[in-house]
């Protein structure tokens, strides 16, 4: 396993170089995955290998507190997570710019990133996410709350089991655990936030949405606000994008990223 | 790093392999005496997440260097299919991969 200390935070990292030439330096792409139930596995098993294969450098890493990174038992504020990426990408000695693709909460860690680090940010890809925004804070203390009290039940535990199978019923168990023996919960609804406005991020940004999922709703508030964005909105779909509309999104993505590369991009 | 061809890759030894590193993994849970046949499911049998899937994947590019390419092999998976897997399935994967390379 491929441990790095990142800060004051053991990481675990998986990096995959390009599998093929690239002209000049090889882009370098953030993988940054989701809350509670996530880890980098649903990028090792989705879109690392092909990004690898298309020429870039990939970088995929478990958030604090998730998969096989250290757990402190506080320290969950968004921009906590902010400061691991950034001593993550100094631990790497990447300094030039960088994309940062991110999956839901990854996604708002992104946009943070963005906002108090441009220089360290190409561009944000963000799936099915929000910015940290101060309306963000109170969905997301509704969320974890309903989280708390519903995954640290065994009853509902078991009806995940029976409707989406055991390894999403455990996954679930160990996230009503995460909220149990962590700050999580009290910490990231009190997070720094960026202006409604979103005139902090200043990069260009690509938004997926699923259409069924609440969060496509931002798609005009993103166009308007964002000085430079494209949104990609995928029809009859929720907010699993990244599992379920695996090969969409990794087309969409690095269509995205040969665009804004300086190198070129298989 | 990439695997002797001198001697010829059975199963049994990739199996024994394959166990062993698996053994590494379950212990940091605790889990020190477990069987493991062709037939041992990686979730349903050791409860291994997925997460723990890529610490092994890993491992087999360390063992086995590019010959075996894990991620390409579980490409076709969903991520279901992926935990539902047989440690057989791995077996057989490194055993033809391995011949493979071996032929040139």
């Amino acid at each position: 396993m491929t441990k790095i200390l990142a800060g004051d935070l053991d990481t675990h990292v998986q990096r995959l170089p390009p599998t093929i030439p690239v002209d000049g330096e090889a882009p370098v792409v953030v993988f940054i995955h989701g809350l509670l139930t996530d880890s980098l596995a649903s990028y090792y098993f989705t879109l690392g290998p092909a990004f690898a294969a298309a020429g870039v450098d990939v970088v995929m890493y478990d958030l604090r507190g998730h998969g096989k990174s250290d757990r402190p038992a506080t320290g969950y504020h968004l921009e906590r997570f902010v400061a691991d990426l950034v001593a993550l990408l100094d631990a790497l000695e990447i300094t030039r710019p960088v994309h940062l693709v991110g999956n839901s909460f990854g996604g708002s860690i992104a946009f943070g990133l963005a906002a108090a680090h441009p220089e360290r940010v190409a561009t944000v890809i963000a799936i099915e996410a929000e910015p940290p925004v101060q309306a963000w804070t109170v969905r997301m203390a509704e969320g974890l709350d309903l989280a708390k009290s519903q995954l640290t039940q065994d009853a509902v535990i078991d009806w995940i089991a029976v409707n989406n199978g055991k390894h999403t019923a455990r996954l679930s168990r160990a996230a009503g655990r995460l909220l149990q023996v962590t700050s999580m919960l009290e910490d990231i609804p009190v997070s720094d936030t960026i202006a409604d406005d979103l005139s902090a991020i200043r990069c260009p940004v690509l938004a997926i949405f699923g259409a069924d999922s609440g969060l496509s709703r931002q798609v005009p508030y993103f166009e308007s606000y964002l000085s430079s964005c494209r949104t990609v909105v995928l029809p009859d779909q929720g907010h699993s994008v990244l599992i379920e509309r695996t090969d969409e999104t990794r087309d969409a993505i690095l269509g995205w990223v040969r665009d804004h590369a300086l190198g070129r991009v298989g | 790093m990439s695997v002797e061809t001198t001697a010829p890759v059975t199963e049994a030894a990739v199996l024994n392999e394959i166990a062993g590193m698996l053994r590494v993994l379950l212990d940091e849970y605790g889990l020190d005496d477990v069987e493991i046949t062709r037939d041992t499911k990686f979730h349903e049998d050791l409860e291994l997440e997925s997460i723990d899937l890529v610490s092994l994947s890993a491992d087999l590019k360390e063992r086995y260097g590019n010959e075996v390419n894990f991620a390409e092999f579980i490409a076709g998976f969903d991520l279901e299919e992926i935990i539902a897997m047989t440690v057989g399935q791995l077996v057989d994967h490194v055993v033809v991969s391995l011949r493979a390379a071996a032929r040139g």
